[in-house]
């Protein structure tokens, strides 16, 4: 199973992995590239949530990631910046886009 | 047999293709991560509760936390009954395959670009901090041909009979011999009395590069062999994944012989390279261990 990260209710990921089926790739190197997806997300979602806390904000923010208590992350979020859920679709939906064009541009060579 | 062995053919297929691009923005991805928030990931690595502590020490640690898993597809999909369960990819296979990425096909010395993806690569999935130049000095290469080296004297009087502790080592190993002389740094005792498990090791888990070829290496030889003199190295076979941490024990091969750096008989049987027409690459970097609290051996992925 898919491990669920904190933002997963927010950032959906299907419709790449739907482009990534749609190419008929061997299961292993699907599973890679949905790999390097979800990983890619997971850095820019930590990189645009770090670059909006101050840095003992960070460390509690960092703290409360590794409890895995969703609950405790957004409340912790949600009191320290205003929009992240926002600017957590944001960042998503830019490096999704990017990932579409890389997707798109295969097909079409 | 190669871990993550991909056919010619796939070299320019679609997956390769968007492999590539996409192994370089992760990587990418990562340093500015890591650039931007070091103080706070360094201060999770070292105050993570206990429970967590397998995780510590760099990036990967904080990323271990949330385990790459692999998506199922959307219930849109139509279900495939081959494919009802997740697959789940050891830890190697990513790395084999983000390696295959980066690392030149032919056999020559790494470019900056080159070193620095690799580099970064191996110090997040390996967790441990591997550098191409350290000190301000680097070798003529950290890609090359490894050939096969003989075991070295650990201290005088020390021979082939003398050498193993074990008898399953003795039949593995003995057959490799004994080189004549001693390694670049002498012996790595004075007397078999005074050897301990660390000069057991060293002698073990030792590779021979090319110390003499190095960047002003004839303008420094005295520091800069005090520099190379057991250095801690890791080294990786690009084609099966397999790893060690090693240390220089000597200097060598010379050019003339196509080859360059020299394994022991332990390293070159873990790393499943060998000698003569079939010899293959490895990728070799130091490793920044001041405290000197990395282990010699395998490493385990």
């Amino acid at each position: 199973m898919k491990k669920k990260q904190f933002y997963s209710q927010i950032v959906e990921t299907e419709s790449v992995v739907v482009k990534l089926h749609d190419m008929k790739l061997k299961d292993d190197e699907k599973a890679h590239l949905v790999a390097l997806m979800d990983s890619s997300l997971h850095h820019v979602i930590l990189d645009a949530i770090l670059s909006e806390l101050s840095q003992g904000d960070k460390k509690l923010f960092l703290k409360e990631l590794a409890t895995d208590d969703h609950d405790a992350v957004w409340k912790f979020l949600r009191g320290k910046i205003t929009g992240i859920e926002g600017k957590i679709t944001k960042v998503a939906d830019d490096l999704k886009k990017e990932l579409h064009e890389d997707i798109k541009e295969v097909g079409t060579k | 047999m190669p871990f993550f062995k991909r056919s010619k053919s796939s070299q320019s297929s679609p997956y390769s293709h968007l492999q590539s691009k996409w192994v370089k923005r992760h990587v990418g991805l990562k340093e500015t991560l890591l650039t931007k928030h070091r103080d706070s990931l360094d201060w999770l690595a070292e105050n993570m509760p206990a429970k967590h502590h397998i995780a510590v020490g760099s990036l990967s640690g904080l990323l271990l936390l949330t385990p790459p898993t692999i998506h199922t597809l959307p219930p849109t999909i139509p279900p495939q009954p081959a494919k009802e369960q997740p697959l789940i990819l050891p830890e190697k296979t990513f790395l084999l395959a983000d390696l295959t990425s980066i690392v030149p096909k032919e056999v020559r010395p790494l470019n900056l670009d080159e070193e620095k993806n690799i580099t970064s690569l191996l110090s997040d999935r390996i967790n441990l901090p591997v550098k191409a130049e350290l000190q301000g000095i680097r070798l003529n290469t950290s890609y090359g041909y490894i050939g096969a080296e003989q075991h070295l004297m650990r201290y005088p009087g020390d021979t082939i009979w003398t050498h193993f502790t074990t008898p399953i080592d003795a039949v593995s190993y003995a057959k490799s011999g004994m080189a004549p002389g001693r390694g670049a740094w002498g012996y790595f005792s004075y007397s078999k009395a005074e050897m301990t498990q660390k000069d057991i090791d060293r002698e073990k888990y030792y590779i021979a590069v090319q110390t003499f070829l190095a960047q002003g290496y004839s303008q420094n030889v005295r520091e800069y062999n005090e520099f190379f003199k057991y250095r801690k190295m890791l080294i990786l076979n690009p084609q099966n994944g397999k790893s060690m941490v090693v240390v220089i024990g000597d200097a060598g091969p010379a050019q003339w012989t196509g080859k360059q750096l020299g394994g022991s008989p332990e390293v070159m049987s873990y790393l499943e390279r060998v000698d003569g027409r079939q010899k293959g690459p490895v990728l070799y970097f130091f490793l920044d261990d001041p405290h000197d609290t990395i282990p010699l051996g395998p490493v385990k992925l």
